[in-house]
């Protein structure tokens, strides 16, 4: 990829959901026929291949798993940096965020910081 | 080319298409959705009815995204099912039809979506800058050439070689963009004069910027199904008669210029399977890839529907007009409607879809037509795709 730089697009969904982390909202959309709801919220059903209906409003965070990184891309040595999977009760789908305090799979989490990538406190 | 080979007949009977347009707002994979749902809902079938997927696309780089096959799985309604991307530059588009082809022709699947995206907008300043390592690192390199240089040095040599001048070259650009005044998908239809093109800006001698296409943002796709099957869903089918692709060597330097020999070759493998003998008496319709005005004669040439040199000739005569002997381009093709590359493919084999289905709309040419060709071209002016459909 040689071309200067990228100007990419959110997408219809795409955004939705920035203007969900502005309000300090996860929002997510849901297909009408199978129910599923997809976080970030997506235009389409990938099983039902219809078009996603309502808007949603997602709650109860949780940590689906978690990582500690030591080493960056170039090898470089970290400060010990936690990286967590975080999903929401009832949705499929899952955001990237920063962990703060002392992670464990399955423990709710607290939304410190609406942003990509999200900022999150174990409680 | 053996022509007796054992394989199952294959008809279209859906196809979907986005509207072309710069910067949409849309990701790849909505776009990808979009033309998906529309082929399923002209299919009358639903995804879970989808045997397999065929997704088409050029480089990476034009998105901006790596592994594009696999980013657009489920906005192509790939997700559990088998799923191949093909990639052969600028002939892809037609390819993915033609892989949607063999996949149930071969007897492996009933029922195939195929779908060819492409998002050009995203690179700046220009898409063209993606090119950058396609080229002989020793010899070529070096001069930081673009593809439109050796389109430039084609064209040139195709207008010396058949006495052609430039004012005849722009009269496909006149056409194609008049007959996408008619397409709704169209990004770029309208009245233009031949002075028009000829006062544009030059852009790499002797193309200018009414000579070329647009960069384009854009997708299309098409159900392909097992013979045996076809008329459960449409009255209509669309039967895909014969296919034919190849690949020229990369030392383009090495040669001549004026004549697409690798489409020649596409085109006689197609014809032969097609049982098409004299394809000027019976090919109806035809949409040659036409990225650049010239590239369109060159390729009626190349596909056997002029002799080498006189397409513009015929092309001053009216024979390839929307009311014509062989209408060229009833869509407007890529100058017309643009050119997502992979889309714009296959964009032209829908077109051709439409008119043998009679459901051009608009774009209906005006004499009944039974035979139709689309083709594709792309690379180092090396890669060819032609596929023959029949109603």
């Amino acid at each position: 990829m040689e071309v200067d730089r990228y100007v990419y697009t959110l997408g219809i969904d795409g955004e939705t959901f920035m203007q969900g982390l502005k309000q300090g909202k996860i929002i997510g959309r849901k297909c009408p026929k199978c129910g599923r709801v997809y976080v970030p919220p997506r235009m389409y059903c990938e099983d039902c291949f219809i078009e996603n209906k309502d808007y949603i409003e997602v709650h109860e965070p949780y940590l689906d798993s978690y990582t500690v990184i030591h080493y960056d891309n170039r090898g470089a040595r970290l400060e010990p940096l936690t990286i967590g999977l975080v999903r929401f009760k009832g949705v499929s789908g899952g955001l990237l965020a920063l962990v703060d305090g002392k992670p464990e799979i399955g423990r709710k989490v607290e939304i410190e910081s609406f942003d990509i990538p999200l900022r999150v406190k174990v409680v | 080319m053996k022509t007796n080979l054992k394989y199952r007949k294959v008809a279209a009977i859906g196809a979907g298409m986005t509207q072309f347009r710069r910067r949409v707002l849309d990701t790849p994979q909505e776009m990808a959705w979009e033309a998906s749902r529309k082929a399923l809902d002209e299919a009358g079938l639903e995804l879970k009815d989808i045997d397999c997927v065929v997704i088409g696309s050029a480089p990476d780089a034009f998105d901006g995204v790596h592994m594009k096959g696999e980013y657009l799985a489920h906005g192509a309604g790939g997700i559990g099912k088998p799923v191949s991307r093909v990639y052969v530059g600028g002939a892809t588009g037609v390819m993915t039809a033609i892989s949607g082809w063999y996949h149930v022709a071969s007897g492996m699947c009933k029922k195939v979506l195929a779908v060819a995206e492409e998002k050009m907008s995203p690179g700046r300043p220009h898409p063209q800058a993606v090119f950058r390592y396609i080229w002989d690192p020793i010899t070529e390199k070096p001069l930081n050439p673009n593809l439109i240089w050796i389109f430039a040095m084609e064209m040139h040599r195709y207008m010396f070689v058949n006495k052609v001048s430039k004012e005849e070259i722009a009269l496909v650009s006149v056409k194609n963009k008049r007959n996408a005044s008619n397409n709704p998908y169209a990004q770029l239809g309208g009245e233009i004069t031949v002075d028009d093109v000829l006062r544009s800006e030059v852009l790499v001698w002797p193309v200018q910027l009414l000579d070329v296409s647009p960069v384009s943002d854009g997708a299309a796709a098409m159900v392909f199904v097992d013979g045996d099957i076809a008329r459960r869903y449409t009255d209509i089918p669309i039967w895909v008669e014969g296919v034919g692709w190849t690949l020229d060597n990369t030392s383009w330097p090495g040669r001549e210029l004026a004549y697409p020999r690798y489409l020649e070759n596409a085109a006689r493998m197609a014809y032969t399977i097609a049982g098409i003998e004299r394809p000027q008496k019976e090919i109806d319709v035809v949409e040659p890839y036409d990225p650049f005005d010239y590239k369109e004669l060159h390729h009626l040439e190349g596909l056997l529907l002029a002799r080498k040199g006189e397409a513009p000739l015929l092309l001053k005569e009216g024979y390839f007009d929307r009311d014509g002997e062989i209408p060229s381009s009833p869509s407007g093709g890529l100058l017309g409607v643009g050119n997502p590359i992979a889309a714009a493919g296959l964009m032209k084999v829908i077109s051709i879809y439409w008119q043998l289905k009679g459901t051009a709309g608009k774009m209906q040419v005006k004499k009944p037509v039974h035979t139709g060709v689309a083709q594709a071209w792309g690379d180092l002016m090396q890669a060819s795709t032609v596929i023959v459909m029949r109603n």
